[in-house]
Protein backbone atom coordinates (compact mmCIF):
# COMPACT_ATOMS: atom_id res chain seq x y z
CA UNK A 1 0.00 0.00 0.00
CA UNK A 2 2.70 2.42 -0.46
CA UNK A 3 2.28 2.82 -4.13
CA UNK A 4 -0.61 5.06 -3.59
CA UNK A 5 0.61 7.83 -1.17
CA UNK A 6 3.36 8.09 -3.56
CA UNK A 7 1.19 8.35 -6.70
CA UNK A 8 -0.58 11.11 -4.07
CA UNK A 9 2.71 12.83 -3.51
CA UNK A 10 3.58 12.97 -7.22
CA UNK A 11 0.51 13.80 -8.55
CA UNK A 12 0.32 17.18 -5.83
CA UNK A 13 3.57 17.82 -7.48
CA UNK A 14 2.77 17.54 -10.65
CA UNK A 15 0.07 20.11 -10.40
CA UNK A 16 2.50 22.39 -8.37
CA UNK A 17 4.98 22.29 -10.81
CA UNK A 18 2.18 23.21 -13.50
CA UNK A 19 0.78 26.21 -11.42
CA UNK A 20 3.70 27.97 -9.73
CA UNK A 21 5.07 30.51 -12.54
CA UNK A 22 1.18 31.67 -12.82
CA UNK A 23 1.78 32.64 -8.91
CA UNK A 24 5.06 33.26 -8.37
CA UNK A 25 7.31 37.08 -9.77
CA UNK A 26 8.43 37.47 -12.64
CA UNK A 27 11.50 37.22 -11.02
CA UNK A 28 11.03 34.30 -9.10
CA UNK A 29 9.96 32.40 -12.13
CA UNK A 30 13.29 33.69 -13.82
CA UNK A 31 15.16 32.17 -11.25
CA UNK A 32 13.34 29.00 -11.61
CA UNK A 33 14.22 28.75 -15.37
CA UNK A 34 17.86 28.83 -14.76
CA UNK A 35 17.29 26.11 -12.36
CA UNK A 36 15.30 23.89 -14.92
CA UNK A 37 18.83 24.77 -17.31
CA UNK A 38 21.46 23.94 -14.80
CA UNK A 39 19.74 20.77 -13.57
CA UNK A 40 19.99 19.54 -17.00
CA UNK A 41 23.77 20.34 -17.12
CA UNK A 42 23.83 19.24 -14.04
CA UNK A 43 22.01 15.87 -14.68
CA UNK A 44 25.17 15.21 -17.50
CA UNK A 45 27.88 15.58 -14.38
CA UNK A 46 25.74 13.53 -11.92
CA UNK A 47 25.22 10.52 -13.98
CA UNK A 48 29.37 10.84 -14.72
CA UNK A 49 30.61 10.98 -10.91
CA UNK A 50 27.45 8.90 -9.26
CA UNK A 51 27.32 6.17 -11.74
CA UNK A 52 30.80 6.34 -13.52
CA UNK A 53 33.05 7.60 -10.50
CA UNK A 54 34.49 10.56 -13.03
CA UNK A 55 34.61 14.09 -11.79
CA UNK A 56 34.37 16.43 -14.24
CA UNK A 57 35.17 19.59 -14.55
CA UNK A 58 34.44 20.54 -18.04
CA UNK A 59 30.90 20.91 -18.58
CA UNK A 60 31.10 24.58 -18.18
CA UNK A 61 32.41 24.20 -21.75
CA UNK A 62 30.19 21.95 -23.31
CA UNK A 63 27.76 24.28 -22.27
CA UNK A 64 29.38 27.18 -23.39
CA UNK A 65 29.81 25.26 -27.02
CA UNK A 66 25.75 24.57 -27.01
CA UNK A 67 25.65 28.54 -26.45
CA UNK A 68 27.72 30.15 -29.00
CA UNK A 69 26.48 27.08 -31.76
CA UNK A 70 23.04 28.25 -30.78
CA UNK A 71 24.09 31.87 -31.42
CA UNK A 72 26.15 31.39 -34.00
CA UNK A 73 23.72 29.52 -36.63
CA UNK A 74 20.79 31.74 -35.87
CA UNK A 75 22.76 35.05 -35.72
CA UNK A 76 24.79 34.53 -38.68
CA UNK A 77 22.69 32.29 -40.84
CA UNK A 78 19.03 32.74 -39.51
CA UNK A 79 18.34 29.29 -39.16
CA UNK A 80 15.57 28.07 -37.10
CA UNK A 81 16.46 27.22 -33.14
CA UNK A 82 16.38 23.44 -33.57
CA UNK A 83 19.19 24.17 -35.96
CA UNK A 84 21.51 25.25 -33.21
CA UNK A 85 20.33 22.97 -30.71
CA UNK A 86 21.39 20.14 -33.41
CA UNK A 87 24.80 21.22 -34.06
CA UNK A 88 25.71 22.26 -30.41
CA UNK A 89 24.80 18.49 -29.46
CA UNK A 90 27.03 16.97 -32.53
CA UNK A 91 30.17 19.11 -32.07
CA UNK A 92 29.71 18.66 -28.09
CA UNK A 93 29.37 15.15 -28.72
CA UNK A 94 32.72 14.72 -31.07
CA UNK A 95 34.37 16.93 -29.14
CA UNK A 96 33.86 14.52 -26.09
CA UNK A 97 34.71 11.85 -28.04
CA UNK A 98 38.16 13.25 -29.17
CA UNK A 99 39.17 14.59 -26.12
CA UNK A 100 37.62 11.68 -24.04
CA UNK A 101 39.32 8.67 -25.25
CA UNK A 102 42.80 9.66 -24.72
CA UNK A 103 42.04 11.77 -21.03
CA UNK A 104 39.64 8.97 -19.71
CA UNK A 105 42.22 6.52 -19.24
CA UNK A 106 43.34 8.40 -15.99
CA UNK A 107 41.31 8.44 -13.09
CA UNK A 108 40.39 10.33 -9.56
CA UNK A 109 42.10 13.79 -9.52
CA UNK A 110 44.29 13.83 -12.25
CA UNK A 111 41.23 12.48 -14.42
CA UNK A 112 39.57 15.81 -13.02
CA UNK A 113 42.80 18.14 -13.17
CA UNK A 114 42.66 17.02 -17.05
CA UNK A 115 39.14 17.96 -17.30
CA UNK A 116 39.82 21.03 -15.45
CA UNK A 117 42.26 21.89 -18.21
CA UNK A 118 39.65 21.25 -20.67
CA UNK A 119 37.50 23.98 -19.06
CA UNK A 120 40.54 26.52 -19.15
CA UNK A 121 41.19 25.51 -22.40
CA UNK A 122 37.44 25.98 -23.48
CA UNK A 123 37.34 29.23 -22.05
CA UNK A 124 40.36 30.72 -24.28
CA UNK A 125 39.11 29.36 -27.34
CA UNK A 126 35.63 31.24 -26.16
CA UNK A 127 37.96 34.40 -25.91
CA UNK A 128 40.25 34.16 -28.54
CA UNK A 129 37.74 33.34 -31.30
CA UNK A 130 36.22 36.24 -31.79
CA UNK A 131 35.05 35.43 -34.96
CA UNK A 132 33.24 32.73 -33.86
CA UNK A 133 31.76 33.82 -30.59
CA UNK A 134 32.49 37.46 -30.49
CA UNK A 135 34.85 37.35 -28.24
CA UNK A 136 34.54 39.79 -24.72
CA UNK A 137 31.92 41.29 -26.49
CA UNK A 138 29.52 38.27 -26.38
CA UNK A 139 26.75 37.97 -29.34
CA UNK A 140 23.61 39.48 -28.52
CA UNK A 141 19.94 39.80 -30.39
CA UNK A 142 19.48 35.61 -30.21
CA UNK A 143 16.01 35.09 -30.95
CA UNK A 144 13.54 33.52 -28.85
CA UNK A 145 12.66 30.00 -29.55
CA UNK A 146 9.67 29.58 -32.04
CA UNK A 147 8.11 26.23 -32.43
CA UNK A 148 5.63 25.64 -34.65
CA UNK A 149 4.40 29.46 -34.62
CA UNK A 150 4.32 29.06 -31.35
CA UNK A 151 7.10 31.75 -29.29
CA UNK A 152 8.38 30.80 -26.06
CA UNK A 153 8.90 34.61 -25.46
CA UNK A 154 8.04 35.34 -21.57
CA UNK A 155 9.28 33.68 -18.64
CA UNK A 156 6.52 31.45 -17.91
CA UNK A 157 6.19 29.98 -21.20
CA UNK A 158 9.62 28.82 -21.57
CA UNK A 159 9.67 27.54 -17.67
CA UNK A 160 7.52 24.97 -19.41
CA UNK A 161 9.74 24.09 -21.94
CA UNK A 162 12.98 24.08 -20.20
CA UNK A 163 11.49 21.82 -17.49
CA UNK A 164 9.62 19.45 -19.72
CA UNK A 165 12.98 18.80 -21.14
CA UNK A 166 14.96 18.39 -18.20
CA UNK A 167 12.40 15.94 -16.76
CA UNK A 168 12.50 14.05 -20.25
CA UNK A 169 16.51 13.98 -19.73
CA UNK A 170 16.40 12.43 -16.36
CA UNK A 171 14.06 10.14 -17.55
CA UNK A 172 16.86 9.32 -20.36
CA UNK A 173 19.04 9.24 -17.81
CA UNK A 174 16.95 7.28 -15.27
CA UNK A 175 16.54 4.51 -17.77
CA UNK A 176 19.93 4.32 -18.71
CA UNK A 177 21.10 3.34 -15.73
CA UNK A 178 18.95 1.07 -14.24
CA UNK A 179 19.97 -0.84 -17.84
CA UNK A 180 22.38 -3.09 -18.70
CA UNK A 181 25.09 -0.40 -19.99
CA UNK A 182 23.82 1.32 -16.25
CA UNK A 183 25.27 -2.13 -14.41
CA UNK A 184 28.61 -1.70 -16.45
CA UNK A 185 28.74 1.75 -15.51
CA UNK A 186 28.39 1.61 -12.05
CA UNK A 187 30.91 -1.53 -11.79
CA UNK A 188 33.75 0.09 -13.56
CA UNK A 189 32.65 2.90 -10.42
CA UNK A 190 33.02 0.57 -7.86
CA UNK A 191 35.97 -1.80 -9.03
CA UNK A 192 37.52 -1.21 -12.79
CA UNK A 193 40.16 -4.23 -12.19
CA UNK A 194 36.39 -6.59 -11.60
CA UNK A 195 34.64 -4.90 -14.14
CA UNK A 196 37.89 -5.54 -16.35
CA UNK A 197 37.80 -9.29 -15.23
CA UNK A 198 34.26 -9.85 -16.23
CA UNK A 199 35.13 -8.79 -19.97
CA UNK A 200 33.77 -4.85 -19.94
CA UNK A 201 35.53 -2.67 -22.02
CA UNK A 202 36.00 0.17 -19.20
CA UNK A 203 37.19 2.57 -21.41
CA UNK A 204 34.51 2.11 -24.16
CA UNK A 205 31.84 2.43 -20.94
CA UNK A 206 33.49 5.94 -19.70
CA UNK A 207 33.62 7.75 -23.50
CA UNK A 208 29.71 6.53 -23.55
CA UNK A 209 29.06 8.31 -20.72
CA UNK A 210 31.34 11.00 -20.61
CA UNK A 211 30.12 12.11 -24.72
CA UNK A 212 26.07 11.76 -23.28
CA UNK A 213 27.35 14.24 -20.45
CA UNK A 214 28.67 16.50 -22.79
CA UNK A 215 25.49 16.72 -25.19
CA UNK A 216 23.39 17.20 -21.72
CA UNK A 217 25.91 20.14 -20.95
CA UNK A 218 25.66 21.36 -24.87
CA UNK A 219 21.35 21.57 -24.37
CA UNK A 220 21.57 23.36 -21.48
CA UNK A 221 23.75 25.99 -23.08
CA UNK A 222 21.19 26.39 -25.96
CA UNK A 223 18.65 26.64 -24.32
CA UNK A 224 20.21 28.93 -22.32
CA UNK A 225 21.22 31.66 -25.07
CA UNK A 226 17.85 31.23 -26.37
CA UNK A 227 16.70 32.11 -23.28
CA UNK A 228 19.14 35.62 -22.44
CA UNK A 229 19.35 36.10 -26.02
CA UNK A 230 23.08 36.96 -25.47
CA UNK A 231 26.59 34.75 -25.26
CA UNK A 232 29.47 35.66 -23.64
CA UNK A 233 32.62 34.19 -22.42
CA UNK A 234 31.49 35.45 -19.41
CA UNK A 235 29.07 32.67 -18.60
CA UNK A 236 31.27 29.82 -19.39
CA UNK A 237 33.94 29.98 -17.31
CA UNK A 238 35.41 27.47 -14.40
CA UNK A 239 32.87 28.81 -11.58
CA UNK A 240 30.17 27.79 -14.01
CA UNK A 241 32.09 24.74 -14.31
CA UNK A 242 32.01 24.24 -10.66
CA UNK A 243 28.67 24.89 -10.44
CA UNK A 244 27.29 22.31 -12.45
CA UNK A 245 29.67 20.08 -10.23
CA UNK A 246 28.17 21.22 -6.91
CA UNK A 247 24.73 20.88 -8.31
CA UNK A 248 24.98 16.81 -8.01
CA UNK A 249 27.33 16.98 -5.23
CA UNK A 250 24.55 18.93 -2.88
CA UNK A 251 21.43 16.84 -4.40
CA UNK A 252 22.64 14.02 -3.96
CA UNK A 253 24.26 11.68 -6.65
CA UNK A 254 22.58 8.75 -6.21
CA UNK A 255 19.68 9.81 -7.06
CA UNK A 256 18.93 11.14 -10.63
CA UNK A 257 16.44 13.26 -9.63
CA UNK A 258 18.85 14.67 -6.77
CA UNK A 259 19.87 17.21 -9.33
CA UNK A 260 16.27 18.99 -9.28
CA UNK A 261 17.14 20.31 -5.33
CA UNK A 262 20.86 20.45 -6.09
CA UNK A 263 20.22 22.98 -8.88
CA UNK A 264 17.38 24.82 -6.90
CA UNK A 265 20.07 25.14 -4.27
CA UNK A 266 22.83 26.35 -6.49
CA UNK A 267 20.33 29.06 -7.43
CA UNK A 268 18.42 30.15 -4.87
CA UNK A 269 20.95 29.94 -1.58
CA UNK A 270 22.86 32.68 -3.12
CA UNK A 271 19.33 35.10 -4.29
CA UNK A 272 18.26 34.41 -0.69
CA UNK A 273 21.40 35.58 1.28
CA UNK A 274 22.43 38.20 -1.43
CA UNK A 275 19.92 40.73 1.04
CA UNK A 276 22.30 39.77 3.83
CA UNK A 277 24.56 42.32 2.14
CA UNK A 278 28.22 42.04 1.53
CA UNK A 279 28.72 38.51 3.66
CA UNK A 280 26.19 36.32 0.96
CA UNK A 281 29.36 34.65 -0.22
CA UNK A 282 30.33 33.18 2.75
CA UNK A 283 27.34 32.23 3.80
CA UNK A 284 27.19 30.74 0.63
CA UNK A 285 30.04 28.87 1.19
CA UNK A 286 29.04 27.76 4.20
CA UNK A 287 26.24 26.26 3.25
CA UNK A 288 27.69 24.73 0.83
CA UNK A 289 30.58 23.01 3.59
CA UNK A 290 27.39 22.41 5.46
CA UNK A 291 25.48 20.16 3.19
CA UNK A 292 29.07 17.99 2.16
CA UNK A 293 30.05 17.60 5.24
CA UNK A 294 26.97 16.71 7.38
CA UNK A 295 24.90 15.15 4.57
CA UNK A 296 27.52 12.91 2.38
CA UNK A 297 24.83 11.45 0.59
CA UNK A 298 23.52 14.57 -0.56
CA UNK A 299 20.29 16.15 0.69
CA UNK A 300 17.89 13.59 -1.37
CA UNK A 301 20.35 10.87 0.79
CA UNK A 302 19.65 12.57 4.04
CA UNK A 303 16.16 12.71 2.98
CA UNK A 304 15.98 9.09 2.04
CA UNK A 305 18.32 7.84 5.63
CA UNK A 306 15.40 9.93 7.69
CA UNK A 307 12.67 8.05 5.62
CA UNK A 308 14.49 4.98 6.64
CA UNK A 309 15.29 5.40 10.13
CA UNK A 310 11.42 6.56 10.44
CA UNK A 311 9.96 3.46 9.03
CA UNK A 312 12.55 1.36 11.16
CA UNK A 313 10.79 3.15 13.85
CA UNK A 314 7.29 2.09 13.19
CA UNK A 315 8.04 -1.13 12.72
CA UNK B 1 50.20 -30.19 -25.74
CA UNK B 2 47.16 -30.35 -27.80
CA UNK B 3 45.09 -31.23 -24.86
CA UNK B 4 45.90 -28.36 -22.97
CA UNK B 5 44.02 -25.43 -22.58
CA UNK B 6 46.24 -22.70 -21.23
CA UNK B 7 50.30 -23.28 -21.57
CA UNK B 8 52.48 -21.01 -19.79
CA UNK B 9 55.95 -21.29 -21.69
CA UNK B 10 58.87 -19.59 -20.10
CA UNK B 11 57.48 -16.97 -18.44
CA UNK B 12 60.02 -14.43 -16.47
CA UNK B 13 59.48 -11.20 -15.01
CA UNK B 14 61.19 -8.26 -12.62
CA UNK B 15 60.22 -5.79 -10.85
CA UNK B 16 62.50 -3.12 -11.11
CA UNK B 17 65.34 -5.37 -11.37
CA UNK B 18 64.21 -7.93 -9.07
CA UNK B 19 63.54 -10.79 -10.28
CA UNK B 20 60.28 -12.69 -9.59
CA UNK B 21 59.76 -15.17 -12.06
CA UNK B 22 62.18 -16.86 -14.34
CA UNK B 23 61.14 -19.48 -16.68
CA UNK B 24 57.78 -20.69 -15.78
CA UNK B 25 56.30 -23.68 -17.86
CA UNK B 26 52.90 -24.60 -17.01
CA UNK B 27 49.82 -26.48 -18.53
CA UNK B 28 46.35 -27.08 -17.78
CA UNK B 29 45.09 -29.77 -19.27
CA UNK B 30 41.38 -29.26 -20.76
CA UNK B 31 38.82 -29.85 -18.36
CA UNK B 32 41.99 -29.76 -15.75
CA UNK B 33 42.47 -29.08 -12.39
CA UNK B 34 45.86 -28.09 -11.60
CA UNK B 35 46.76 -26.01 -8.46
CA UNK B 36 49.85 -23.85 -7.64
CA UNK B 37 51.35 -23.77 -4.26
CA UNK B 38 54.07 -21.90 -3.09
CA UNK B 39 55.19 -19.49 0.02
CA UNK B 40 54.23 -16.07 0.12
CA UNK B 41 56.08 -13.98 -2.11
CA UNK B 42 57.17 -16.48 -4.45
CA UNK B 43 55.47 -15.29 -7.52
CA UNK B 44 52.00 -16.73 -7.84
CA UNK B 45 49.72 -13.52 -7.85
CA UNK B 46 52.26 -12.25 -10.33
CA UNK B 47 51.89 -15.33 -12.16
CA UNK B 48 48.47 -14.59 -12.11
CA UNK B 49 48.30 -10.98 -13.42
CA UNK B 50 50.44 -11.77 -16.33
CA UNK B 51 48.15 -14.83 -17.49
CA UNK B 52 44.72 -12.35 -16.97
CA UNK B 53 46.21 -9.80 -19.04
CA UNK B 54 47.04 -7.19 -16.14
CA UNK B 55 50.76 -7.43 -16.50
CA UNK B 56 53.43 -7.98 -19.31
CA UNK B 57 55.69 -10.72 -18.77
CA UNK B 58 59.41 -9.44 -19.61
CA UNK B 59 59.75 -12.86 -21.45
CA UNK B 60 57.68 -15.78 -22.39
CA UNK B 61 54.09 -16.10 -23.95
CA UNK B 62 50.84 -17.59 -22.56
CA UNK B 63 49.03 -19.76 -24.98
CA UNK B 64 45.31 -19.97 -24.54
CA UNK B 65 43.25 -22.35 -26.86
CA UNK B 66 45.77 -22.67 -29.20
CA UNK B 67 46.17 -18.72 -29.41
CA UNK B 68 48.89 -16.49 -28.43
CA UNK B 69 47.72 -14.02 -25.91
CA UNK B 70 50.26 -11.42 -26.22
CA UNK B 71 48.83 -8.04 -26.68
CA UNK B 72 45.42 -9.39 -26.35
CA UNK B 73 43.66 -7.17 -23.26
CA UNK B 74 42.37 -8.20 -19.58
CA UNK B 75 38.56 -8.07 -21.09
CA UNK B 76 39.05 -10.21 -24.11
CA UNK B 77 41.02 -12.72 -22.63
CA UNK B 78 37.52 -12.57 -20.19
CA UNK B 79 34.92 -12.70 -23.25
CA UNK B 80 36.89 -15.61 -24.54
CA UNK B 81 36.41 -17.46 -21.35
CA UNK B 82 39.68 -16.86 -19.14
CA UNK B 83 38.02 -15.00 -15.84
CA UNK B 84 39.66 -14.74 -12.55
CA UNK B 85 39.01 -13.95 -8.94
CA UNK B 86 41.09 -11.90 -7.03
CA UNK B 87 43.08 -12.47 -3.62
CA UNK B 88 41.13 -10.08 -1.73
CA UNK B 89 37.63 -10.22 -3.83
CA UNK B 90 36.95 -7.42 -5.61
CA UNK B 91 33.21 -7.01 -5.41
CA UNK B 92 30.60 -4.15 -6.92
CA UNK B 93 30.79 -2.40 -3.05
CA UNK B 94 27.50 -0.26 -3.94
CA UNK B 95 25.83 -1.89 -5.83
CA UNK B 96 23.45 -5.19 -4.60
CA UNK B 97 24.33 -8.91 -4.70
CA UNK B 98 21.99 -9.35 -7.70
CA UNK B 99 23.25 -6.79 -9.25
CA UNK B 100 27.30 -7.70 -9.00
CA UNK B 101 26.50 -11.38 -10.33
CA UNK B 102 23.90 -9.41 -13.13
CA UNK B 103 27.20 -7.87 -13.97
CA UNK B 104 29.33 -11.06 -14.38
CA UNK B 105 26.08 -11.82 -17.42
CA UNK B 106 27.19 -8.29 -19.25
CA UNK B 107 29.29 -10.17 -21.80
CA UNK B 108 26.79 -12.50 -22.90
CA UNK B 109 24.52 -10.09 -23.60
CA UNK B 110 24.46 -7.07 -26.23
CA UNK B 111 22.85 -4.18 -25.60
CA UNK B 112 23.35 -0.72 -27.37
CA UNK B 113 24.17 2.42 -25.20
CA UNK B 114 20.72 4.68 -27.22
CA UNK B 115 18.76 0.88 -26.91
CA UNK B 116 19.27 1.09 -23.47
CA UNK B 117 18.81 5.42 -22.72
CA UNK B 118 15.90 5.15 -24.36
CA UNK B 119 14.65 1.70 -23.21
CA UNK B 120 14.19 -0.12 -26.43
CA UNK B 121 12.63 -3.66 -26.43
CA UNK B 122 16.19 -5.34 -26.98
CA UNK B 123 17.21 -3.45 -24.15
CA UNK B 124 14.50 -4.90 -21.74
CA UNK B 125 14.45 -7.86 -22.64
CA UNK B 126 18.40 -8.56 -22.23
CA UNK B 127 17.99 -7.13 -19.08
CA UNK B 128 15.59 -9.43 -17.91
CA UNK B 129 17.43 -12.11 -19.23
CA UNK B 130 20.47 -10.91 -17.69
CA UNK B 131 18.23 -10.79 -14.07
CA UNK B 132 17.05 -14.13 -14.87
CA UNK B 133 20.56 -15.94 -15.05
CA UNK B 134 21.98 -14.10 -12.03
CA UNK B 135 18.35 -15.37 -9.66
CA UNK B 136 19.09 -18.56 -11.06
CA UNK B 137 23.07 -18.46 -10.23
CA UNK B 138 22.28 -16.73 -6.90
CA UNK B 139 19.88 -19.59 -5.88
CA UNK B 140 22.56 -22.14 -6.84
CA UNK B 141 24.85 -20.68 -4.64
CA UNK B 142 22.61 -20.25 -1.85
CA UNK B 143 22.42 -16.02 -2.00
CA UNK B 144 18.79 -15.70 -2.41
CA UNK B 145 18.42 -14.42 1.02
CA UNK B 146 20.89 -12.04 0.57
CA UNK B 147 19.57 -10.66 -3.18
CA UNK B 148 18.68 -7.14 -2.63
CA UNK B 149 21.28 -6.40 0.33
CA UNK B 150 24.00 -4.11 -0.40
CA UNK B 151 27.56 -6.04 -1.63
CA UNK B 152 29.40 -3.55 1.20
CA UNK B 153 27.27 -4.86 3.79
CA UNK B 154 27.93 -9.16 3.27
CA UNK B 155 30.47 -11.29 5.27
CA UNK B 156 33.80 -12.74 4.00
CA UNK B 157 32.49 -15.66 3.36
CA UNK B 158 29.72 -14.06 1.26
CA UNK B 159 32.31 -12.80 -0.73
CA UNK B 160 33.94 -15.08 -1.93
CA UNK B 161 30.80 -17.02 -3.05
CA UNK B 162 29.68 -13.78 -4.74
CA UNK B 163 33.03 -13.45 -6.45
CA UNK B 164 32.37 -17.43 -7.71
CA UNK B 165 29.13 -16.78 -8.74
CA UNK B 166 29.96 -13.73 -10.49
CA UNK B 167 32.89 -15.53 -12.24
CA UNK B 168 30.94 -18.77 -12.84
CA UNK B 169 27.37 -16.89 -14.47
CA UNK B 170 29.54 -16.02 -17.58
CA UNK B 171 30.35 -19.49 -18.24
CA UNK B 172 33.89 -19.25 -18.33
CA UNK B 173 35.96 -21.88 -19.92
CA UNK B 174 39.45 -21.58 -17.67
CA UNK B 175 38.86 -20.39 -14.15
CA UNK B 176 41.53 -19.01 -12.12
CA UNK B 177 41.13 -19.06 -8.55
CA UNK B 178 43.54 -16.86 -6.30
CA UNK B 179 43.50 -17.76 -2.46
CA UNK B 180 40.35 -18.41 -2.62
CA UNK B 181 40.32 -19.98 0.88
CA UNK B 182 42.04 -16.61 2.75
CA UNK B 183 39.45 -15.53 5.40
CA UNK B 184 37.20 -18.49 5.21
CA UNK B 185 36.12 -20.57 8.49
CA UNK B 186 37.14 -24.55 8.16
CA UNK B 187 32.99 -25.00 7.37
CA UNK B 188 33.29 -22.53 4.14
CA UNK B 189 36.53 -23.88 2.95
CA UNK B 190 34.98 -27.56 2.73
CA UNK B 191 31.92 -25.95 0.89
CA UNK B 192 34.39 -24.15 -1.34
CA UNK B 193 36.32 -27.57 -2.18
CA UNK B 194 32.66 -28.95 -3.19
CA UNK B 195 32.18 -25.85 -5.67
CA UNK B 196 35.46 -26.39 -7.41
CA UNK B 197 34.71 -29.57 -7.87
CA UNK B 198 31.43 -28.91 -9.38
CA UNK B 199 32.95 -26.35 -11.53
CA UNK B 200 35.03 -29.00 -12.81
CA UNK B 201 32.63 -31.31 -13.15
CA UNK B 202 30.34 -28.64 -15.38
CA UNK B 203 33.60 -28.96 -17.63
CA UNK B 204 34.97 -25.56 -16.35
CA UNK B 205 39.31 -26.23 -16.26
CA UNK B 206 40.29 -24.53 -13.01
CA UNK B 207 44.23 -23.40 -12.01
CA UNK B 208 44.37 -22.92 -8.20
CA UNK B 209 46.55 -20.68 -6.52
CA UNK B 210 46.69 -21.04 -2.63
CA UNK B 211 48.98 -21.97 0.07
CA UNK B 212 46.42 -23.99 1.82
CA UNK B 213 47.12 -27.15 1.66
CA UNK B 214 43.89 -28.62 2.93
CA UNK B 215 42.21 -26.78 -0.14
CA UNK B 216 45.00 -28.56 -2.31
CA UNK B 217 43.51 -31.80 -1.58
CA UNK B 218 40.91 -31.11 -4.45
CA UNK B 219 43.15 -30.99 -7.58
CA UNK B 220 45.11 -33.51 -9.35
CA UNK B 221 48.57 -31.94 -10.10
CA UNK B 222 50.17 -29.54 -8.11
CA UNK B 223 53.11 -27.14 -9.21
CA UNK B 224 55.44 -25.77 -6.55
CA UNK B 225 56.60 -22.32 -7.10
CA UNK B 226 59.58 -20.85 -5.09
CA UNK B 227 61.38 -17.93 -5.55
CA UNK B 228 59.97 -17.56 -9.39
CA UNK B 229 61.03 -21.08 -10.59
CA UNK B 230 59.32 -24.70 -10.35
CA UNK B 231 60.75 -27.01 -8.06
CA UNK B 232 58.28 -29.75 -8.12
CA UNK B 233 55.30 -31.01 -9.79
CA UNK B 234 52.88 -33.95 -9.29
CA UNK B 235 50.10 -35.26 -7.20
CA UNK B 236 49.15 -33.44 -4.11
CA UNK B 237 51.01 -37.01 -2.25
CA UNK B 238 54.13 -36.86 -4.14
CA UNK B 239 54.53 -33.25 -3.67
CA UNK B 240 53.74 -33.83 0.16
CA UNK B 241 56.86 -36.63 -0.03
CA UNK B 242 59.34 -34.33 -1.98
CA UNK B 243 62.83 -33.64 0.54
CA UNK B 244 63.22 -29.97 -1.55
CA UNK B 245 59.28 -28.99 -1.09
CA UNK B 246 59.09 -30.18 2.79
CA UNK B 247 62.73 -28.23 2.84
CA UNK B 248 61.62 -24.91 1.37
CA UNK B 249 57.83 -24.96 1.50
CA UNK B 250 56.89 -26.81 4.97
CA UNK B 251 60.11 -25.90 6.50
CA UNK B 252 61.22 -29.60 8.06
Amino acid sequence: MRSAPRLLLLVAALIMWAVLPLFLARNLVDLLVFAGIFSIAGLGIGLLLGHCGIASLAQGMFYGLGAYASAYCSITFGAPAIVGFVIGLAVAAAIALLVGWPVLRLTGFFLALATLCLAVIGNAIFFEWDWLTGGSLGIGGIPKIQLFGFAFDTPGKYYYLVWILAFLCMRLGYQLVTSRNGLMMQAVRDSPDAALSLGIDIQAVRTRIFVLCSMFGSLAGSLFAHYTSFASVESFTIERSITFLLIPVIGGVSSVTGVIVGALFVIFVPELFSKLGDFHQILFGLALVFVVIVMPGGIVGAVRQLFAAGRRKAR
Amino acid sequence: MSGAILTIGGVGHSFAGLRVLQSVDIAVPRGGLVGLIGPNGSGKTTLFNIVTGYLKPDTGSIVYEARALDGVPIQARSRAGLVRTFQTPKIFEQMSVLENVMVGCCKATQTGFIGDLIRSRTSRHQFQVMKETAEQACEKFGLTQILYNEARNTTAGQRRILELARATVGKPKLLLLDEPSAGLTPQEIEQLKDWIRRFNGEGISVLLVSHDMGLMNVVTTVHVLYFGGIIATGGMAEIQKNARVREVYLGV
